[in-house]
């Protein structure tokens, strides 16, 4: 049972603040995916699911959930369910019980409600749990609880407001592989606000991304890293490379050189955007740029995690950063052809707004 | 694991402007309405009789209203001692506040911080005074401090520290419990003294919830009137003592008021003061979002 | 011994506080006891007895059923005004804030000041008799009457504001997180309450009801000024007796002191005893 998920030009302005938490901000999440809700501290990602679940009103537009729109129903009633960043466990009932305690409180007894309790238990593998205190568990088995106590409620949209930050990376990949047993299982509408990149991209199917209260772009992973609107989100999707030029005539053209694009790139002025893992290095020793690609001088090699990053600097002081993979013998000064896959290149507008 | 962050905003309660959780729609409104008036009447009712009396010099039945207003009760309040009565209060609350604060404090932060051996055994004793009734603790003690010599003033002010421990210790422990230690690692990490340590960190950061305790230990001196009855020996006269023995006879309501209002206004007087120094300027307010929802 | 240097620091802190209060505790009592059994005389021989308790042994049961009976019924109108005062404090808004103000200044009004004003309010010519226009006949005694009305009023009156403010506290700073998450699982406001807030806390609503029942038992003043003078509580029956001329009254005011405080120390221990062993207590 999940249900579709429409804000419209929703705005968001606490009482005593200078600055709105959000600006019109208008999302659309189907019934049964899974979007994450991508931006940096202060961007208004939780205000949204605070808003969706009714624990905030909206100061203007429409919040609905499966058509309806729920403007002055209280959060007990929106069939909304949203784990927290702390798992807040009721410290006064054991495991079972804090999963049983939504069926409890809609009437049912004792027994049933741990009947029906026991199975979501099982979902988050940890059966053999229910008798616990919860001040027995470790961080990640109390946000398991705390998802089995959701789920149980059976809410048709599950809101969960970066349930996974306060855990180690190791057991945060365990609970992104719990999100899709769950989804497998359950399949709720799910809404993840997270601040992490690499955390959206493996558990949704669509990111949206924020900042400042700005809805900037809501898409597939793929389109986000590799086709962003505008500067804006390509940097916070962590790109690295920006290269001011004009496009003309299906070529980008800048102090770098001159780089094909894809087709149907407007002309006009444009930064072109390229992911530092999508650009192939090689040693070059020939006078001319390979096809769609540039020639430059290595200026800097630097570990990136297993591989290594390499700083390429052109005419006019343009510098690109590409990703090694490991073995590649590129050093400081060497002359290398770096290509620039058109399926990867992007131009976005030029944005005059800073960072 | 992140740093902490001082709590610079005040807390959010469920029932501050803009939550939607203790919203009350229709006849849930009415009963928070008229169930404040019911406990808001309860708790202000039987003040209402000293706002009359104390200006009241005559007032016979069946009268609603005082067939003579004036300040005769005043007259006769002061002529009766009262305001000996009322420095001899000021002064005994505020030396038992200035002792039972800092040992208090003190014994707080060793069994929050330190290691105290046998810490169970050392807060049941510093907590069983409450359960103990004074007028039991002064009868026995009546004869100690007697033999021993010790003058009525100062053994009056050690059993009421003593009753006042207890207050003191509890809210310093609840400070200490949300105080950061790690505040006073960083200072010593950056080359201050302990004393600077105490003086600069440790005191500033716990300053609230001292005004606190030492406002309930004002409370337990000013308050009290068995200890200063057996104790003092009927030298030293404070101000319940004073409106006791006036309440205790017939015909001198209007001073009994002037009395009761004269012992009500100087706590309240602090408890307001401290309600307006704690309001600080609301630096929350100057960002977007609020504390609980948001992570800064 | 010797002790880290740590443990040595941490002692020394505590010892002023500890000192006193074991002083004045164990020496209060040790004392206490010594006299009623005859061991501490005012004058005389010294001479092992407990005359103190066995001469007077109906009459002091009598007292302590009182004293019970009175500190039972406040504590129980207190614990229940107390936890309405709570919740109206911890609904925010205007109401929660109209009645915090007026329980805090509840709070720090003396008891014995309490009694005078209540004593004004519910006496025979008193204020409200006056608001209602009924004769002193008609009145029912409330001060000094059989069922010592004002008294409990009175201790109800003030110690209902103290629970209210402890209760308010403990829901503000530890249940209030609480509150979104029971929401979000489908708990509305009462059913928040039942499951989630109550339970949560009832460990501080149970201390400091014992706290107010303890202090009601072994409180003077107010027993003294509003209630009548037979049957009379333990502690106005120890002062009288204290103040007493007669050279048996001084065992005797002990014994009763002595009584006073056992039960006292009974109740807060079991009180205590019975929240540790509920798993909410951290």
């Amino acid at each position: 049972m999940s249900a579709d998920v429409t804000l419209h030009a929703v705005s968001k302005t606490f009482g005593t603040a200078r600055a709105p938490a959000l600006t019109g901000v208008s999302l659309q999440v189907s019934a049964g995916s899974c979007t994450a809700i991508l931006g940096p501290s202060g961007s208004g990602k939780s205000t949204i699911l605070r808003v969706i679940a009714g624990l905030d009103e909206v100061s203007g537009g429409l919040v609905l959930i499966d058509g309806a729109d729920v403007a002055g129903v209280a959060a007990e009633k929106r069939g909304v369910g949203m784990v927290f960043q702390r798992p807040l466990l009721f410290p006064h009932l054991s495991v079972l019980d804090n999963v049983a305690f939504s069926q409890r409180v809609g009437g049912a007894s004792r027994t049933e409600s741990r009947r029906h309790a026991r199975h979501f238990l099982d979902l988050v593998q940890l059966g053999d749990f229910g008798a616990r205190s919860v001040q027995a568990l470790s961080g990640g088995q109390e946000q398991r609880v705390a998802i089995a106590r959701a789920l149980a409620a059976a809410p048709g949209v599950l809101l969960l407001d970066e349930p996974f930050s306060a855990l180690d990376p190791a057991l945060r990949e365990d609970m992104h592989e719990l999100l899709d047993d769950i989804r497998q299982a359950v399949s709720p509408t799910i809404i993840l606000v997270t601040h992490d990149r690499d955390e959206a991209a493996a558990v949704a199917d669509q990111i949206a991304v924020l900042q400042g209260g700005d809805l900037l772009q809501h898409d597939t992973v793929d389109r986000l890293y590799n086709r962003p609107d505008s500067l804006r989100v390509s940097r916070l999707m962590g790109g690295l490379n920006e290269v001011a030029g004009v496009v003309e005539a299906g070529v980008h053209v800048s102090p770098i050189g001159r780089v094909p694009l894809s087709a149907g790139t407007p002309d006009g002025p444009g930064v072109l955007v390229i992911r530092h893992e999508a650009i192939e290095v090689s040693p070059c020793t020939e006078a001319e740029a390979p096809r769609s690609g540039v020639i430059g001088h290595v200026s800097r090699v630097r570990r990136y995690g297993p591989r290594r990053m390499v700083s390429v600097t052109f005419g006019d002081g343009v510098v690109l950063q590409a990703a090694l993979p490991p073995g590649e013998a590129v050093r400081d000064g060497c002359r290398v052809a770096l290509t620039l896959p058109p399926a990867a290149v992007c131009v976005v507008p030029l944005s005059a707004a800073p960072r | 694991m992140t740093p902490p962050v001082a709590r610079t905003g005040r807390m959010r309660l469920p029932g501050d402007p803009g939550s939607t959780l203790t919203l009350s729609r229709g006849s849930g409104r009415l009963v928070r309405v008229v169930s404040t008036v019911l406990i808001a009447g309860w708790f202000l009712l039987p003040l209402a009789p000293l706002m009359v009396w104390a200006f009241a010099n005559q007032w016979s039945f069946p009268a609603l209203l005082p067939t003579q207003w004036g300040f005769e009760g005043l007259g006769s309040a002061i002529g009766q001692g009262a305001l000996p009565a009322l420095g001899a209060s000021l002064t005994l609350s505020l030396v038992v506040a200035a002792i039972a604060t800092p040992i208090g404090a003190m014994a707080a932060r060793a069994l929050t911080f330190g290691a105290v051996p046998w810490p169970r055994t050392v807060s049941v004793a510093l907590l069983a005074p409450i359960a103990l009734p004074p007028f039991a603790a002064v009868m026995g003690l009546n004869v100690l401090i007697l033999r021993a010599s010790i003058p009525p003033a100062a053994g009056l002010v050690l059993v009421l520290v003593v009753m006042a421990i207890p207050y003191t210790t509890f809210t310093m422990r609840v400070a200490y419990a949300a105080h950061d230690i790690r505040y006073e690692e960083e200072a010593r990490i950056l080359g201050a003294s302990r004393w600077s340590v105490l003086w600069r960190v440790q005191l500033p950061l716990v300053a609230p919830a001292l005004a606190r305790a030492a406002f309930l230990a004002f409370l337990v001196g000013w308050s009290d009137y068995v200890v200063t009855v057996v104790v003092g020996g009927g030298e030293i006269v404070t101000l319940p003592l004073v409106t006791a023995s006036l309440a205790a006879g017939i015909g001198n309501d209007a001073a009994v008021a002037i009395l009761s209002l004269s012992a009500i206004v100087p706590p309240l007087a602090l408890l307001a003061l401290a309600g307006l120094a704690g309001r600080r300027p609301d630096r929350a307010s100057s960002s977007a979002a609020p504390s609980i929802g948001e992570r800064r | 011994m010797s002790l880290p240097l740590r443990s040595r620091r941490s002692t020394l802190l505590v010892l002023p506080a500890l000192v006193l209060a074991v002083f004045v505790v164990a020496g209060g009592v040790g004392a206490a006891t010594l006299q009623s059994l005859g061991l501490m005389p005012l004058i005389g021989p010294v001479r092992l007895s407990v005359d103190a308790y066995t001469g007077q042994a109906g009459a002091l049961l009598g007292a302590l059923g009182l004293s019970l009976a009175i500190a039972a019924a406040s504590t129980v109108i207190a614990a229940l005004v107390g936890v309405g005062t709570a919740l109206l404090i911890v609904g925010g808004r205007w109401c929660g804030r109209i009645v915090a103000v007026t329980s805090a200044a509840t709070v720090t009004i003396p008891h014995l000041i309490g009694a005078a004003t209540v004593g004004l309010l519910l006496a025979d010519s008193g204020v409200l008799a006056r608001m209602f226009g009924v004769p002193p006949e008609l009145w029912p005694s409330l001060v000094g009457g059989p069922w010592w009305v004002a008294v409990v009023l009175e201790y109800a009156w003030k110690e209902s504001a103290f629970i209210g403010l402890v209760v308010a506290g403990t829901l503000i700073t530890r249940v209030a997180r609480f509150d979104e998450a029971a929401a979000l699982l489908g708990a509305g406001r009462w059913k928040r309450f039942r499951f989630v807030m109550l339970p949560l806390a009832l460990p501080a609503l149970a201390i400091s009801s014992a706290i107010v029942f303890v202090y009601t038992l072994g409180s003077y003043e107010v027993a003294w000024l509003l209630g009548r003078t037979y049957p009379e509580p333990l502690a106005v029956m120890a002062l009288r007796l204290f103040n007493s001329a007669s050279l048996t009254a001084r065992p005797e005011a002990a014994a009763a002191a002595v009584l006073t405080t056992a039960v006292s120390f009974l109740v807060v221990g079991f009180c205590f005893w019975a929240v540790r062993k509920s798993a909410v207590w951290r």
